[in-house]
Formats: C-alpha cells, sequence, structure tokens
C-alpha cells in the first residue's frame, strides 16, 4: 500500500484526489497547504487523515511514499527537492519546473537517490491519446515523423480564470518567467517532445497580447503563441497556442512519410490520414466515408468507455498516476520519460527566452537563435 | 430606524464588495443616509466607482476607494483600520470549483476577520461586523411549505450538495461565528434571497435551467424568495447600524413574492418569448436523485452538480420569512414586488437589446 501526500491545495489537488481515492493499492494520507483554511477544506471533503501547514512537519510525521506537487509553478522545484530529499517518489503537476537547469537538477536528483519522479502531462494519456502512441509504436506513420501541428487554445473569456488574472494585478501567473505561457502550453509541448529525436530542436517563437487583452487593458500577458520547432532538417513542428481562435481546440496532427494522424483532445478522438491516394474520382468519394466510418468508431469508443465508467474527464490522470505508482512498485522507468520532460523544458525555456520582455508586440520577438 | 445609529455619520465605515451589484447600492444608501466617510474595498475600479463617487460629492462626503485584494492580509490590515462598521459583501461568484470559491470567500474573510479583531485589544472601533450571506446556507426541508426563519437548520453536509457557491458560503458562516465566539466579533448577519434588479438580468436558478437547450422550468408553484436589490440594499445598511443586535441573523425577502411559473409568465411577456418545459416536482426531483446515484456509481464520470440536496435547496417548496428583519430592523421592502419586476424586465429588455 502506497502512502500518498498531496501539497498545495487548490483546484487542481481535487483531481488528484480525485483520481488517486480511485486507484487500488494506495490511500491519501495528508495533505498540505501554506494556508491551513485550504488544507483543512481538502482533508474534511476526501477524508484525508493528516491535515498540515508545513512540509516539513508532514514529511517528518506521516514519511508519505509519494508525494503529488500541486502548488503554483514556482515552487515546483524547491518542493520537489525538499521531498526527494526525504526519499518520496514525486508527482510534479505541469509546469514541471520553471526552467531546465530546475528540472534536470530534479531528475538528477531523483535518479541518485533511486526515486521516480514525474510530470503531470496526463493529456498525453487520455483514452484517444494513448490509442495514437499505440498506432505511432506499431510503425503505422511509416517512419520519423516528418511534420507535427500541436494546437492548445485557452478560452480567455471563461470568466473563473480570467477574472482571476486579469483583474488581479498581483496574480502569481504574472510573476513566472514565461507568464501565462509557462503555465499552459507544456501539455501542447510535450505532445511535440515526445515524437522528436535529438536533444536540442532549433525554436523559433512570435508571441503576443492579443487585440482583446489590450482592449481590456492588459499590457503584460502574452496569450497569442507561434512556434517553429525543427530538428537537423528532419522533423518540424507547428505549435500553436491562442486565446481568440475559435473554436479553442486542443488538437495534435503528426505526419509520417507513409500516414498521418489527427487527434481530437476535446472529442477524444482519432483519425488516421491515409497516405495513399485513391485513382481519379475515387479520392473524392471514398475518403469522405472512410472518415465517416472513423467517426461512428471513435462514437463508439467513446460510448463504450462511458459505458465502463471509465471516461471521466480527468481518466487521462489516473492513468497516468496509476502508471506512475506501477513503476514505483515494480521497479520500472516512470511512464513519462526524462529526456521527454527535460525537452518539454528547454523547448519552453527557448520560448520564453525569445518572447523576451512579456508583452512587448515588436519585430524583435522574431528572432532566429543560433543553430546548436 | 427610531433607535440612533451606533455610529456617527463621520466615523469610517468599510464596506467590501463595494462596486459589486449589491455593494454599490449599499454605499450609495449609506451616503444618502447622511453617512460621510466610507471606504470602498475593491478589487478594481469598475464602472460603478465613477458613480459613486459623484455620488459622495454630492453629498458633501469622503469616499475612499481602496483598490486591494482581501488575500492579501496586509490590504485588509490597511482596510480596516478606523472602520467603525465593515459591511462585508464580496465573496467568490461564478466560481465553479470548491477550491476557488473557497479561497475567495472564506480565506478572504478570515484575512479581514484577522485584520478587524486585532486591533481591538487595542481598543479599536469597531462596533459592527455586518456579513451579507445567502438563503443557500439552510439544510434542506423535507416538509412541503416549510418555512424557514432565522433559526432553521444550516446545511451541515455542504460538500454534499455539490455546489461551490453553497460550500463557501457556508464555511464563512461558521467561519464567522467562531470568529464571533472566540474574538467577541459584534457579528451581524443578513441572508438575503435572490438578489435582483438591473445589473444581475439573468433569470434565477430557482425558476429553472437553461443548461440542456430548452430552459427546463423546475420551480413551479414555489414562492420565489425574491428581494429587489434596493431592498436589499436598505436591510443590509440597517444591519450595521441598528444597535442592539449583535449576533443576530436576518433574513431578507420582499413581500407579495410571485411564484416561479407566475415569473416565469411574467418574464415571457416583458421580455423574451423562448420555449420551456415544466417538470412537476415528483420528476425533477427523481432527476436529481439518478443523476446524483450515477456520480457516485461513476466515480465522478458525471461531476455531482445535480443531486437531492442541492433539488431541497433551490426546488424544493420551501419559504422564507423575514418577521425577524421586520421587526428587529424595522426594514421595509421600500419597492413594492410590482414595481421591482417592472424595473427588473425593463432592464432585462435593454440587455436583450444591446
Amino acid at each position: 500500500m502506497l502512502d500518498v501526500a498531496i501539497v498545495g491545495c487548490g483546484k487542481i489537488a481535487d483531481a488528484h484526489a480525485s483520481q488517486i481515492q480511485r486507484i487500488a493499492g494506495c490511500r491519501l494520507v495528508a495533505a498540505c497547504d501554506r494556508e491551513p483554511l485550504m488544507a483543512r477544506q481538502l482533508c474534511d471533503r476526501f477524508s484525508i487523515p493528516g491535515c498540515f501547514s508545513d512540509l516539513g512537519d508532514l514529511l517528518d510525521e506521516v514519511h508519505p511514499d509519494v508525494v503529488h506537487i500541486t502548488t503554483p509553478p514556482a515552487s515546483h522545484f524547491a518542493i520537489a527537492k525538499l521531498c526527494l530529499e526525504h526519499g518520496c517518489h514525486v508527482y510534479v503537476e505541469k509546469p514541471f519546473t520553471l526552467c531546465v537547469e530546475e528540472a534536470d537538477a530534479l531528475i538528477g536528483l531523483a535518479e541518485r537517490k533511486g526515486l521516480r519522479i514525474t510530470a503531470g502531462h496526463d493529456d498525453q494519456f487520455s483514452h484517444a491519446a494513448r490509442r495514437m502512441r499505440a498506432l505511432v509504436q506499431t510503425g503505422y506513420l511509416g517512419g520519423a515523423p516528418v511534420h507535427m501541428e500541436s494546437w492548445y487554445c485557452y478560452d480567455l473569456t471563461d470568466p473563473a480564470y480570467a477574472k482571476a488574472l486579469l483583474g488581479d494585478a498581483r496574480h502569481w501567473v504574472r510573476g513566472l518567467p514565461g507568464g501565462l505561457m509557462q503555465n499552459v502550453i507544456s501539455h501542447g509541448i510535450a505532445r511535440i517532445a515526445e515524437f522528436l529525436t535529438t536533444d536540442a530542436p532549433r525554436v523559433i517563437a512570435y508571441g503576443f497580447v492579443s487585440p482583446l487583452l489590450k482592449r481590456l487593458g492588459e499590457r503584460e500577458i502574452v496569450d497569442e503563441l507561434r512556434v517553429i520547432i525543427s530538428e537537423d532538417e528532419r522533423t518540424t513542428a507547428y505549435f500553436t497556442f491562442s486565446s481568440q481562435m475559435r473554436p479553442s481546440i486542443h488538437q495534435f496532427r503528426i505526419y509520417g512519410p507513409r500516414n498521418g494522424l489527427v487527434l481530437d483532445q476535446d472529442h477524444e478522438t482519432l483519425l488516421t490520414l491515409r497516405g495513399a491516394r485513391f485513382k481519379s474520382y475515387g479520392d473524392k468519394f471514398i475518403p469522405p466515408l472512410a472518415m465517416a466510418r472513423q467517426h461512428v468508431a471513435n462514437f463508439v469508443t467513446n460510448a463504450k468507455t462511458f459505458l465502463n465508467r471509465d471516461f471521466q474527464m480527468k481518466s487521462g490522470m489516473k492513468y497516468l498516476i496509476e502508471s506512475f505508482y506501477r513503476s514505483i512498485v515494480e521497479d520500472r522507468p516512470a511512464p513519462i520519460p526524462y529526456r521527454e520532460i527535460l525537452l518539454t523544458a528547454q523547448i519552453m525555456d527557448d520560448i520564453f527566452r525569445q518572447l523576451g520582455t512579456a508583452g512587448a508586440e515588436t519585430p524583435a520577438n522574431l528572432h532566429v537563435p543560433v543553430a546548436s | 430606524m427610531n433607535n440612533a445609529p451606533i455610529i456617527r455619520p463621520d466615523e469610517q465605515i468599510l464596506v467590501t464588495g463595494a462596486t459589486g451589484f449589491i455593494g454599490a447600492r449599499v454605499v450609495a444608501r449609506l451616503l444618502e443616509a447622511g453617512f460621510r466617510n466610507v471606504r470602498c474595498f475593491t478589487r478594481r475600479r469598475g464602472h460603478r466607482a465613477a458613480e459613486l463617487e459623484l455620488l459622495a460629492r454630492r453629498h458633501n462626503a469622503r469616499l475612499d476607494m481602496f483598490e486591494g485584494n482581501l488575500l492579501s492580509p496586509q490590504d485588509c490590515r490597511e482596510a480596516v483600520s478606523g472602520a467603525g462598521v465593515i459591511y462585508h459583501l464580496a465573496a467568490a461568484r461564478g466560481e465553479k470549483s470548491i477550491p476557488d470559491a473557497f479561497m475567495n470567500s472564506v480565506v478572504t474573510t478570515r484575512n479581514l476577520l484577522d485584520a478587524a479583531v486585532a486591533p481591538r485589544v487595542a481598543g479599536n472601533a469597531l462596533r459592527r461586523f455586518v456579513h451579507v450571506s445567502s438563503f443557500t446556507v439552510y439544510a434542506g426541508a423535507r416538509a412541503a411549505n416549510r418555512v424557514l426563519d432565522e433559526s432553521s437548520p444550516l446545511e451541515a453536509r455542504p460538500e454534499l450538495r455539490g455546489d461551490a457557491y453553497s460550500f463557501a458560503k457556508i464555511k464563512q458562516e461558521a467561519l464567522l461565528s467562531d470568529y464571533a465566539q472566540r474574538h467577541g466579533l459584534p457579528l451581524v448577519i443578513v441572508r438575503p434571497g435572490y438578489v435582483y434588479g438591473p445589473g444581475n438580468e439573468p433569470i434565477p436558478g430557482r425558476v429553472g435551467l437553461g443548461t440542456f437547450g430548452t430552459f427546463l422550468h423546475l420551480g413551479g408553484s414555489n414562492a420565489l424568495p425574491l428581494t429587489y436589490v434596493d431592498n436589499c440594499a436598505d436591510g443590509i445598511v440597517l444591519a450595521g447600524l441598528t444597535p442592539g443586535i449583535d449576533g443576530e441573523a436576518f433574513n431578507l425577502v420582499d413581500d407579495d413574492l410571485p411564484s416561479s411559473r407566475q415569473f416565469l409568465s411574467l418574464y415571457k411577456r416583458h421580455v423574451r418569448r423562448f420555449r420551456s418545459i415544466y417538470l412537476p416536482h415528483v420528476v425533477s426531483y427523481a432527476l436529481c436523485w439518478m443523476w446524483e446515484a450515477y456520480s457516485s456509481w461513476s466515480e465522478g464520470q458525471l461531476p455531482p452538480t445535480f443531486n437531492r440536496r442541492m433539488w431541497q435547496a433551490y426546488w424544493g417548496n420551501r419559504r422564507y420569512t423575514n418577521a425577524k428583519a421586520k421587526m428587529r430592523l424595522e426594514w421595509r421592502p421600500r419597492v413594492s414586488t410590482t414595481d421591482a419586476l417592472r424595473r427588473y424586465f425593463e432592464s432585462c429588455r435593454q440587455v436583450q437589446h444591446a
């Protein structure tokens, strides 16, 4: 039985607690938040016995096997380091750390101590994402990816988030090196990082404050971002973050030398794109039918998953946590390769470096880095 | 008010949430009543701030627009300094997650309370802390047609209601009661019904839901516990000024209330036509029960948004009395429900056409 603790009792901690309680072979033994009231409300609602406002006390008294870190990103490094030093395996919510150096240091520490660590890139473990990964592994693409496109949108008209962020000049998101981007793009970047093979891809980034936010008086928060990523003139990727485009999508497209795949996170669908073409007018009539068949198949798959009670909004998180715990118990590698976590952090660092002063919308932002 | 107010007109009054829908009316009412030193705690200046400043100039009053965040203990300390009466209206609204609602209602309230009680030891001027709560804090009344007064039990298991707003308001009251007991906080709680008027145009959730495309009418013959915003502001102001009511709670709900069915019919006639389906109480209760059971069985595949406790709180046939407010605060709904509805529908029409 793994004893699990949660540090940071805000909104995302609810998702962690809910999913952890669905997993056999573990139990939530403690929660901690610097704000005692926040810790208490989580403990009360999820019947967690240990309620702490000091992480040192929690680690000394409870000795959890695993700690989930769900605090704001600026504190991830220090908290994860402390937990690793106390011999705990660590699950860190995204973004993993504020920079690649911190990520590298944590992974190094975990490896030296024989502990597991993972990043909360749970979107990569949704049902459709897992089907996509399985197809890629069977060679469906016909070779290494030629090109990828990752869209990760965020609707800033969502009152809950927008009110908190835009209405608060001291919101913690503003203090992150990459601002809003740092808090939200890692899911979309990690999708690309998973399929890159070199350790130092080129990154070209361009970002600006959208007209909508400017009208609201916002000058700091970059909410439109376009990125080109390439490695060795072989595999390329586009990443798009937008708060304005509609539909507000979360999609990933990956094209190989033979076939392609389209993953739609919002609809939990996976479409295969056949590279070979049909003859003459066959190419006008057969593919739409084949596509219709795929949509029906996705519907049936989703319906079955729903009926099997495994279609929770955070079922990807449950799968990732379960895999992470299994890697601890069975002494296997963590579900997300460390190289992928580091590459995600490095690409994000490159993006934020190029954005420079957040909010500046000048051609100087368009900056091609020196090839590594 | 027959009795003299507990503070002089030149003493400072703090209003949190002062530029909000109700807060701005409270500030206006205080200025109109001759209070000349009002501090408005607001997260950021909205369009109502300028209107209030204009009103203050007209009444020769000092209006201090204090921009801050109740999550900051420092801001709270600065804001409460010198306040004789605190009207606490700021609260989380619209947050769907319990932690967000809790932080923006309960943690913020704790910060304000810490600031309010700390200087009391040194003889601070605070003589009244008015907390604006809600009818959502009451436990579900099982008996039909039950009349809920201020002594009715509060919801003991708010986490089971699946409603972040209710959870936060209930925890907020518990925190306040604790501070009143432990620190002798001169607390008065005001529990308004659904506050409506220009500035808050949506159809009350107690009437029904538009979530599923077609409007589902759930209230039926229930009397809607409405309070017009100006009437509500009057009651809140009186709760801060009336002597001898420390430790009391007051329901604020207007007289001559329409039923949910009457309200919906009037809304359709005066604002816009739309299709609605009436779900009898037995059906809506059964659906809530089924939703609750499925949510539990499926381990949250559907969030527990609809459940029996929520049904009892919002769509059960319960009524609320305002007798205590009338007797102890000498409060009377200044705007009749007929006039209030006319103004509200007019405002709804304007919003529709905007």
